[in-house]
């Protein structure tokens, strides 16, 4: 009988659902190991000789085979036998098809994916055969079948608890889980913590810790005494500045990771001065990298080079700008303001680097004439206002990434003026149909040489100040062993363990 | 003439020195007071001639430093002077505590002295409707007025100190009942008195006792609450030197062992509250005479 | 004694007419405010990947685009059902929440506001009985240090001090120790539910869990009462009343029981207010402490704008303290002899 390994988690909230189509705090952070995907991606040895992703290599997963048809529309998944849920159920088409009809009742998260996947028909041919229909061939559809959602429900333990009036289960999925992932919620005590334990039938290799509690401790400093007394062996959203301190505790191991998200200022050409492009540029000039990367980021960012950054394939170096002051007067003269301009820069809560970025823009644009004035709101209402056709915010701070690694998906998101990232009402056409383009491009030297030039068509716009990458840095304890960054930036906690 | 002008400067200075004695005979808690609050009222007054940096400035090098030559109380997290930002904060503590301590005097004595005297249906009227203030937590109401009226440092001034009147009012009320039932109270109704001026010539010099006592612990609340809504983002914005922003931010770094960002400030307050404290108590001293040689 | 249960119930049943309008009074400010506030929870809801039909949709089934006096219509015919609505993160009843989670912050109050009146009373009016002497300056500045001390500040030093350096507190992550068994729900506090059925394991980690938190508020809690103590009973020293007391040749004793009954209006209401707005404050401590209270659950509603929550929160905080009012009030009215 194999011992029980129990991972204690400090994190800043217990999560407040499991329904990877309705978002709720927390719910990603649980649910990308509770709901597997159909593929995986590959691994590679990295810088250093660890273990990281390899973006362009899509496994088998759920999916043991697939085939395509000549034009890229079709595809037919064969799934592995055997697959058993914790109540013993065995994954089979119907599983598929039943998470789509939700996905499309719930009209939520699940539905946008299977848009920007141009998923068109989800059908089963057999037992264990899945068809997708696509309304065009397109690189993201195998990547975001990697991820957690639409999750793939065991269908048959969710049925049992429909209702008339909710024939999919939805509220007891938003609370409960049944899925095929490594583990499976037991317990969950609102406010105070929530156990999950090992799938007993899961199909790939069993993971070392057999138990996880994720224990609510809302005060990050209070998380930082934890995990450096081993009362826990991961600590969640560690303050950055405090990162240094613990790289040099031997109790603790802090993993970095530059991952590819970017933090950048965006600026909504709706609204003037930024109507200009000369302003958005002469912004552009008058930011001050180098103390940004110092004071900001201490030193430890990867200075963000393009709207897509490595790890994305296809990523070049577009954004050619460098702090420039006489270049930033002389545009913003150009352009009408020779005066300088007084603007408002909004900023919120959504991630650590946001009030620090923010005041170093307001230091360093104020040598060019660019008088700043900060100012913070809550996230909902940031959260309100930048959303995709509200746009009202002119000038704000936001991290670009997304869950897949795929340069147009990321585009498409971020840039485009459909894209549901979008939060700078960055609307134009020549760039909506180069990314239009590269999304169905099948030509790999086309593909490479459309997201090139879509780059440098951004990074001429102006609309990001691109700055740096914050990068992901997990707490742990000491001994832990097995991290492995995966794209969708959530732990995925079947990899670890720790022989102390 | 100019003679005549010197004796009477002379006798001028030397009335104020007797004064000044005799002052300090009768209440040395009120002479510590007055000092440390003047000396914390010159610092904001002059903070621009005192502070080697300005409070905004971000040296981008130097995040969280200890303290040193260059950084006498070191550096936050941003960079900036601890220092500068203490004696810039003086500027905001004068500015938020004192104007929502003195709303909170201001509108809870007057009703708390009429609630207590005249009693009845007025009397339950007004506390219960302060007791609708009272029980709301001020965190929602000052959110929600805040975002209303606009993010001013007045209106949030104003929110802090009508938000905190209450307890004032229910505590001047509790006492004005008690001088009610007195003696000298009683004969001063007997003679004829107005009811206003039984409430302002007798009942309220003895009830003021208890509005100096609360009026530097509202004080601290006030730059207390005042941090707690710039962590939710009403009122303070950054990077503006508010020591109780300071405090709250500062505090996170306590645990890794950076200490000065959150001491310094916190030690500042504590020691303009000390200063308000023992002006509040001289003051009194000095007032009542009941008051001296109770006890001794 | 007839007419004393009268008098009682007389008082009862007027405070509660008049409680019941400011009641109704706090619910409709709260639900007001809180929409009028500039917040929109409806995008968060939607979630990160969400365009304005979805935003549309997700408002109407929420209700949101009704009129606001709609929605209170509304609200108050389901609040008459016993509904206090639903949190928008994952569907939780909040009455439900209420219930689960209000125990743990009025464990924390109550105890720390008794220590609180326990140690700060006796200390005040020792400091009353001799202004000025020693006592009194040490006793101030104790308390000077106490309620200028940010809250925050002070929990995270407790932490510094006692868990993470001297390893003398349990870890700051709960009310009870990962290992011990919670006792059966009776109550919902720990402690009282633990001695219900003599598990002294766990009112022992109970206990422990608790230490640090209810020592730093009965710090905050505390200072007030010292100042307000001494302040109260100087006063009283000097009033009429005992002067002509001691004049009469009563005894010191008497002259201070006497002191002491007239104290007892102004201290308790004062009492009475502290609870109050240390309920409100329990939000930092439990925030620090990872307790899982009230507090805490309200200020993430707030900061998330999940308006049934904050409603509910609101209210439970305003039942309660015209709760405490109304005692104190009852208790004031039975032992004032003059009134």
């Amino acid at each position: 009988m194999a011992q029980e390994k129990t991972l204690v988690m400090a994190m800043s909230a217990t999560p407040k659902g499991f329904d990877p189509d309705i978002w709720v705090p927390g719910q990603i952070e649980a649910a990308v190991n509770l709901y597997e995907g159909l593929t995986k991606y590959g691994t590679r040895s990295g810088a250093n000789g660890k273990v990281e992703v390899d973006p362009s290599k899509i496994e088998p997963h759920l999916a043991e085979s697939w085939t395509v048809s000549p034009d890229g529309k079709t595809y037919v998944f064969k799934l592995k036998r055997g697959v058993r849920s914790p109540f013993g159920n065995e994954l089979t088409a119907q599983d598929i098809v039943w998470t789509y009809e939700k996905s499309a009742l719930q009209k939520r998260t699940g539905q946008f994916m299977r848009t920007a996947a141009r998923i068109e028909k989800v059908e089963a041919v057999s037992k264990y055969e899945v068809r997708y229909t696509l309304s065009d061939a397109n690189r993201i559809f195998l990547g975001a079948l990697t991820l957690h959602l639409p999750a793939i429900f065991d269908a048959s333990e969710a049925k049992k608890h429909a209702t008339p009036d909710d024939p999919y289960a939805t509220k007891w999925l938003a609370l409960n889980t049944a899925g095929y992932g490594p583990y499976h919620l037991q317990a969950l005590q609102a406010g105070q913590q929530a156990v999950f334990v090992v799938n007993p039938n899961y199909a790939f290799k069993k993971p070392y810790y057999t138990k996880m509690i994720w224990r609510e401790v809302p005060s990050p400093a209070t998380r930082v005494a934890l995990v450096r007394t081993g009362q826990v062996q991961y600590a969640e959203q560690i303050p950055f500045q405090q990162l240094t301190a613990l790289r040099a505790d031997n109790t603790v191991k802090v993993e970095s990771v530059p991952g590819f998200g970017g933090a950048t200022v965006r600026m909504n050409p709706r609204f003037p001065p930024f109507d200009k492009v000369k302003v958005r540029q002469a912004v552009a000039y008058a930011t001050d990298y180098a103390a940004i990367g110092e004071a900001v980021f201490l030193g430890q960012g990867t200075r963000s080079r393009s709207m897509l950054n490595s790890p994305i394939a296809g990523a070049v170096n577009a954004y050619k700008y460098e702090t420039d002051y006489n270049k930033a007067k002389q545009l913003l003269a150009e352009a009408g303001y020779p005066n300088g301009v007084d603007v408002t820069l909004e900023y919120s809560t959504n991630w650590w680097w946001e009030e620090p970025l923010v005041l170093q823009m307001q230091a360093s644009l104020a040598k060019a004439g660019i008088r700043v004035t900060p100012k913070r709101i809550p996230s909902t209402e940031m959260l309100a206002r930048r959303t995709i056709n509200v746009w009202t915010v002119p000038f704000l701070t936001h991290l670009t990434s997304s869950f897949v690694p795929d340069p147009s998906y990321n585009m498409f998101l971020t840039a485009h003026c459909r894209g549901s990232s979008n939060v700078n009402a960055n609307c134009d056409a020549a760039m909506d149909k180069l990314i239009d383009a590269s999304v169905v491009e099948r030509d790999q030297k086309r593909w490479l040489a459309l997201i090139e030039q879509a780059q440098n068509l951004q990074a001429d716009s102006a609309t990001f100040i691109e700055t740096f990458l914050p990068g992901t840095h997990e707490v742990f304890a000491a001994c832990m062993k097995g991290y492995v960054w995966k794209p969708h930036n959530r732990l995925v906690w079947k990899d670890l363990s720790c022989n102390s | 003439m100019l003679a005549m002008d010197k004796t009477k400067a002379q006798a001028w200075a030397h009335g104020f020195y007797v004064h000044a004695i005799g002052l300090t005979r009768r209440s040395p808690t009120f002479v510590a007071g007055l000092c440390m609050v003047l000396f914390f009222l010159g610092v904001a007054i002059f903070a621009g001639v005192i502070a080697p940096y300005s409070p905004t400035e971000s040296f981008s090098y130097d995040i969280l430093r200890a303290p040193s030559d260059r950084f006498i109380f070191g550096s936050d997290g941003n960079g900036m002077d601890v220092f500068s930002r203490v004696i810039y904060g003086c500027r905001y503590a004068f500015g938020i505590a004192v104007p929502a301590g003195l709303i909170m005097v201001g509108i809870g004595l007057p009703l708390g002295l009429i609630a207590g005297y005249k009693g009845g249906l007025l009397d339950e009227v007004l506390l219960r409707t302060l007791d609708v203030l009272r029980a709301f937590p001020t965190i929602i109401l000052a959110l929600a007025v805040v975002a209303a009226t606009g993010q001013s440092l007045i209106s949030m001034v104003v929110v802090i100190g009508v938000l905190d009147s209450p307890i004032f009012a229910r505590v001047v009320r509790a006492e004005v009942l008690n001088l009610r039932a007195s003696t000298f109270v009683k004969a001063a109704v007997a003679m004829g008195n107005p009811a206003w001026r039984v409430m302002v010539v007798h009942i309220l010099p003895n009830a003021i006792l208890g509005a100096t006592a609360q009026l530097p612990m509202r004080m601290a609340w006030a730059v207390r609450i005042s941090a707690t809504l710039a962590f939710i983002g009403v009122g303070i914005q950054a990077p503006t030197p508010e020591w109780g922003a300071m405090i709250r931010q500062g505090a996170e770094y306590v645990i890794t062992g950076e200490w000065w960002a959150a001491l310094f400030p916190g030690l500042a307050l504590m020691l303009l509250v000390l200063g308000f404290n023992l002006l509040g108590d001289g003051l009194t001293d000095i007032l009542d005479p009941k008051r001296r040689g109770v006890g001794k | 004694m007839g007419g004393q249960t009268a008098r009682i119930a007389r008082f009862i049943g007027v405070r509660l007419a008049v409680s019941a309008p400011v009641i109704l009074g706090i619910v409709f400010l709260t639900f007001m405010l809180i929409r009028m506030g500039g917040q929109d929870p409806v995008a968060m809801l939607a979630g990160p990947m969400a365009d304005e039909a979805m935003l549309n949709a997700l408002r109407a089934q929420l209700q949101l685009d009704q009129p606001l006096l709609a929605q209170f219509a509304n609200y108050m015919v389901r609040i008459a059902h016993g509904d206090l609505g639903v949190s928008w993160q994952g569907g939780i009843p909040v009455l439900n929440e209420i219930r689960h989670l209000f125990p743990a912050t009025l464990e924390l109050v109550l105890l720390s506001v008794a220590l609180a009146a326990l140690i700060g009373i006796p200390i005040g009016m020792r400091a009353a009985t001799k202004p000025n002497g020693w006592f009194d300056q040490i006793s101030r500045f104790v308390s000077l240090a106490g309620f200028s001390m940010p809250t925050y500040w002070m929990g995270l030093m407790a932490i510094l001090v006692f868990f993470y350096i001297l390893r003398w507190a349990p870890a700051p992550m709960g009310r009870l120790s990962m290992e011990v068994a919670a006792p059966a729900v009776v109550t919902g506090s720990i402690l009282v539910d633990a001695l219900l059925e003599a598990n002294w394991r766990a009112m022992g980690s109970a206990l422990a869990h608790l230490a640090l938190p209810v020592a730093c508020f009965t710090m905050l809690a505390a200072a007030p009462m010292i100042k307000q103590t001494r302040a109260i009973v100087i006063e009283i020293m000097g009033s009429d009343y005992v002067r002509y007391a001691r004049a009469n040749g009563f005894s010191a004793a008497t002259v201070r029981r006497m002191a002491l009954r007239n104290a007892a209006t102004p201290l308790l209401t004062f009492l009475g207010s502290e609870l109050t707005s240390l309920l409100a404050a329990a939000a930092l401590i439990e925030y620090i402490f990872s307790l899982s209270g009230l507090g805490q659950w309200g200020l993430n509603a707030i900061l998330l704008g999940d308006f049934a929550v904050v409603q509910g929160y609101v209210l439970t905080l305003a039942l309660f303290s015209m709760a405490i009012f109304m005692v104190i009030d009852l208790i004031v009215m039975l032992i004032e002899p003059r009134n």
